[in-house]
């Protein structure tokens, strides 16, 4: 037991470091910043090249890496996240989950990708408590929590500029009516931020052994999720959901197995959420703004569409493509379409109730799996499979989410993400090996298994979903949903149930997640749970948030920009993640609110 | 004024889709044509950047060497060999892509790829329809190849297979009664332990206990009695390093003396100190003193001196270029050629192998040949035969 606890704090107290640069950019910024798990794996890849490459000692290379990493902040927050966060915080996001992608590819360049050693500074096994091995690094990294945050507390509280990132994390607008210089102090925030994503990374890669710029993916995921855990802006309560997460999480192990480790941290998630939806230690606004309603739909400049484009795209995709074609660009267009029948059905979610579900690969995982299921064992036709896992999808994804509606803003994103991981998590307990050749579709004994006719099948659903989308946005049940999501408080004042239609909103969603799984996994004939990643939900958002957050076809416009482009910059190989993230940026930059947007 | 405004803003748009697409063919055309006829190419779909991307570049750095060699004994009958490189993320979105560009461009006459099952496997339909080997170099999951047409083939030794040849190498050494632990998971102790079963009982080495046990236990004993309790002249254990590590320690504590197959060359495996003498059998070892083996550590180290290991992962590379080359002397360089190759092709020099014949059946390895090592003051060192 006193064994479990112990790596619990040593795993927790990483998780902490994580969590509180997160925090505060949340706090003052409102803008989840997926930068930060870059800064991870750079601070890390920068430590072990100024020691082991360089040979620099431990206690000049650390401050060095603090001063880039926070140097590369600044120069982040001017140029791409503060013209943005002002008065879109969702297209800051996606922008820097782009910073991200450069970050990490950028620093692969560098120090290409293996995975390196690091270099042992500090000893960590010389001391032990009963069985449980620990060392000198472990409780140096401790310390450095703990001062970090006893500085970062008195700073906050008596420091001018701390009082300063206080007043404006609690009310912006108030503030720069206050006189308080906003702009800067965003700036001090994210420096001090990314200062600490670095720091965290050193540490995180003291305790692990190895690092490679890729490495902070997944204990920065965790972090993230402890700061959302303690409660998004709160820094205490970063540090305090980076122990708990650490030690309930050493605790599942210890009883359920290494396996189920995910499905433990979203579940510690998702109930602490529905038990209390601002996090540990978070305040939960009694009118809280949605990340994706209210003024945000307003900021877009629209483009209107004139009558004739309908036919002409109509004609252009699914008749003249199909015929000039090679068989290159047909492939490529079936994941352009496959994908952009999920993100069109998600709009119904993202757009008109107002949630940012950041978990669809749940669903679209479920509908691959019950159709390869029904298709595979159950002899059932493809084309009676295929409606079939949409309803399975919305059915089981409903069920599983029921209890996620109460959460608001931010926290349901999360609480989302983990839902999509936990379904995959269970999915891969059930059926660890992959399913294999799942039954390609036929009409009349004929294998419809060309590029040509998988591209055909794909657009007829498409079009089938954006018709469906069309009927439900026009309908008495859609304006109730927008309603929803435009304002919420007035939804519930005129006797809308907003928790009901949100939803009835995921379920349409994962219907049509579950059509999009099954067409994938009757294209590839097999499927694994290594395939529904979070990388998978990312993409479908943004998707959405690139096309116009609330126009079905817009979905099918973020689809060709963001499936298409990974597959256009092929003719610069080793830039092409870097050239992807900077078209991301630029999109994102001139038109903020998506490609599409249609005014409120 | 207004309108036309967004009647521009709407055709640019639309221009900016179309004309991405059109890169797309631009893209895939301009790379089919192939001015040098006499060169071969080779396709390679793997991850040059993403979360899988460290086995990316240890592919390139094997492949980019082995290319260099053959072309400097004269390619194939006189072609020169070249590598045109695709990155797939290892991401089924993108592999199938890759895989339909491959298909399509005519030069390519092979493809090794991907790394993972994910995205391998959903590619396989696009090669076998476009009559182009794919050549899954690296894939241990036996399926790829089981469940695939006569055009995935693979070099990599599957889990099966590993425990076939502990079975038969243990009965080599004058063994015959062993006692077995292994992980009691289904997608890999399970199989694993069935087709070490198999083998054993086929040549004639008595199983006189086997137990399941879970890796996330800590206290073996209970298991460990019951089966050391037929007094097996050797102990098996199939899992990994770590846990290996514990039921090393506590067999020794139990007061068993045989010898013990297993453990992993792993950290915690490596220092534990009841894990010395250890045997496991490795596909491939840097230290191997076999001359072919010596001379491709030597040249790789000179190429790329910053690295410090030559892994499995370089070497798997290396084979592979060499058996594809090996393949297209013997059948042509055309698709067609290269497939008729691989169903020829005898004794490739392998610096995993020794040397690489396929069995035609399960278009692997036929009996691949692993080396076996032994623990030695932390360090695995092969065992002369």
């Amino acid at each position: 037991m006193l064994d479990t606890l112990i790596a619990g704090l040593l795993r927790g107290n990483v998780y902490a470091l994580g969590a509180v640069g997160i925090s505060l950019v949340f706090g003052v910024m409102n803008v989840v910043n997926f930068a930060q798990f870059s800064f991870f794996g750079l601070g890390a890849m920068l430590a072990w090249f100024f020691i082991s490459t360089l040979g620099f000692p431990f206690w000049l290379a650390l401050p060095l890496v603090l001063a880039i990493c926070a140097a590369l902040g600044f120069i982040i927050n001017i140029s791409v996240v503060r013209p943005l966060a002002k008065f879109l915080p969702l297209a800051a996001m996606l922008s820097t989950y782009a910073v991200s992608q450069i970050l990490d590819n950028a620093s692969q360049i560098a120090f290409t990708a293996q995975f390196r050693v690091f270099p042992q500074v500090l000893p960590n096994s010389n001391l032990h408590i009963g069985n449980m091995r620990f060392g000198t690094s472990d409780l140096v990294m401790l310390g450095t929590t703990a001062a970090v945050m006893i500085v970062m507390s008195l700073f906050l509280k008596y420091g001018k500029i701390g009082r300063a990132i206080r007043a404006t994390s609690q009310d912006q607008e108030a503030a720069l009516q206050m006189g308080i210089p906003v702009g800067q102090v965003q700036h001090v925030s994210f420096v001090i931020a990314s200062a600490l994503g670095g720091l965290a990374g050193v540490f995180i890669a003291l305790y692990v052994g190895v690092a490679n710029p890729a490495s902070g993916l997944n204990i920065g995921l965790t972090a993230f999720v402890a700061a959302t855990l303690g409660g998004l802006g709160s820094l205490v309560g970063a540090v305090i959901g980076g122990f708990v997460l650490g030690i309930l999480e050493a605790f599942g192990i210890h009883f359920f197995g290494d396996t189920s480790r995910q499905i433990i941290v979203f579940v510690i998630l998702i109930v602490v959420l529905i038990v209390r939806p601002g996090g540990l230690l978070g305040k939960v606004p009694l009118i809280s703004i949605e990340p994706l309603t209210g003024t945000f739909l307003g900021k877009g400049r629209p483009l209107r569409i004139p009558k004739w484009v309908w036919p002409a795209a109509f004609v252009l995709i699914g008749i003249v493509i199909p015929l000039l074609q090679n068989d290159y660009v047909l492939t490529t267009g079936t994941q352009v379409l496959i994908y952009a029948i999920i993100a069109a059905g998600f709009t119904v979610t993202a757009g008109q109730a107002g949630v940012l579900a950041l978990g669809q690969a749940g669903p679209i995982a479920i509908g691959a799996y019950t159709s390869a299921v029904l298709t595979l064992y159950l002899h059932f036709s493809f084309w009676l499979a295929l409606p079939l896992a949409g309803l399975v999808a919305a059915i089981v994804a409903s069920i599983l989410a029921s209890p996620i509606w109460g959460v608001k803003g931010h926290y349901i994103s999360i609480a989302t993400l983990g839902l999509g991981i936990a379904i995959v998590a269970i999915i891969q307990l059930v059926v660890p090996q992959g399913i294999y050749n799942i039954p390609v579709p036929e009409w009349f004994g004929t294998a419809l298994n060309t590029p040509t006719t998988y591209y055909l099948i794909d657009f007829g659903v498409l079009v089938i979903t954006l018709v469906i989308m069309w009927r439900i946005r026009r309908s008495h049940l859609g304006k109730v949903i927008s309603s929803v999501g435009s304002d919420e408080v007035a939804a519930l004042a005129s006797g809308v149930r907003g928790r009901n239609y949100k939803a009835l909103a995921f379920a349409i969603s994962a219907f049509f997640a579950g059509i999009g799984g099954s067409l994938l996994a009757h294209q590839y004939t097999y499927i694994d749970p290594t395939i529904f990643t979070m990388l998978m939900s990312l993409l479908v958002v943004t998707i959405v948030i690139m096309g116009g957050v609330g126009l079905p076809y817009g979905a099918v416009v973020g689809a060709i920009i963001l499936i298409g482009a990974m597959e256009a910059l092929r003719f610069t190989p080793e830039l092409r993640i870097i050239v992807y993230g900077l078209v991301l940026i630029l999109v994102v930059r001139f038109r903020p609110g998506g490609i599409l947007v249609k005014n409120s | 004024m207004n309108s036309f405004i967004r009647n521009v803003a709407v055709a640019s748009i639309a221009t900016v889709a179309i004309v991405s697409l059109a890169a797309c063919a631009s893209g895939a055309s301009a790379s089919s044509d192939s001015s040098k006829k006499s060169t071969v190419y080779f396709g390679v779909s793997a991850a040059e950047t993403g979360p899988y991307a460290a086995y990316g570049e240890q592919f390139k750095e094997a492949f980019d060497l082995a290319v260099e060699q053959v072309n400097a004994k004269g390619g194939i009958n006189g072609h020169p060999v070249a590598l045109k490189y695709e990155d797939s993320q290892s991401d089924p979105k993108q592999s199938v892509a890759v895989a339909q560009k491959f298909v399509q461009d005519s030069s390519i006459s092979l493809v090794f790829g991907d790394y993972s099952s994910a995205a391998s496997i959903p590619a396989s339909p696009i090669y076998t329809a476009g009559k182009l080997v794919q050549y899954g170099f690296n894939n241990s999951n036996p399926d790829f190849t089981l469940k695939g047409s006569e055009y995935q083939w693979s070099t990599s030794v599957t889990t099966n297979s590993t425990y076939e040849w502990e079975a038969d190498y243990i009965k080599k050494q004058g063994i015959k009664s062993v006692g077995v632990t292994y992980l009691d998971t289904a997608d890999w102790g399970i199989p694993a332990y069935a087709a070490f079963k198999a083998e054993a009982k086929k040549i004639g080495l008595k199983i006189t206990d086997a137990e399941g046990v879970l890796d996330s236990s800590d206290d073996y004993r209970p298991s460990l009695s019951n089966a050391v309790a037929g007094n097996p002249q050797a102990f098996v254990h199939i899992g990994y390093g770590p846990d290996a590590a514990k039921i090393v320690t506590q067999l020794r504590a139990i007061g068993y003396k045989g010898k013990f197959y297993g453990g992993q060359d792993e950290q915690s495996f490596d220092g534990t100190a009841d894990a010395t003498g250890s045997i496991a059998g490795a596909e491939f070892l840097e230290t191997n003193p076999a001359k072919n083996v010596a001379s491709f550590v030597k040249a790789f180290k000179k190429k790329y001196p910053s690295e410090t290991d030559v892994t499995g992962f370089e070497a798997g590379a290396y084979d592979a270029l060499n058996v594809a080359v090996a393949a297209a002397k013997i059948g042509g360089t055309t698709r067609a050629g290269i497939l008729k190759g691989f169903k020829k092709v005898k004794n490739v020099p392998s610096v995993v192998y020794g040397t690489i014949t396929f069995d035609q059946s399960t278009r692997r390895p036929a009996a691949p040949k692993l080396t076996p090592t032994v623990l030695k003051g932390g360090k695995w060192i092969a065992i002369a035969s």
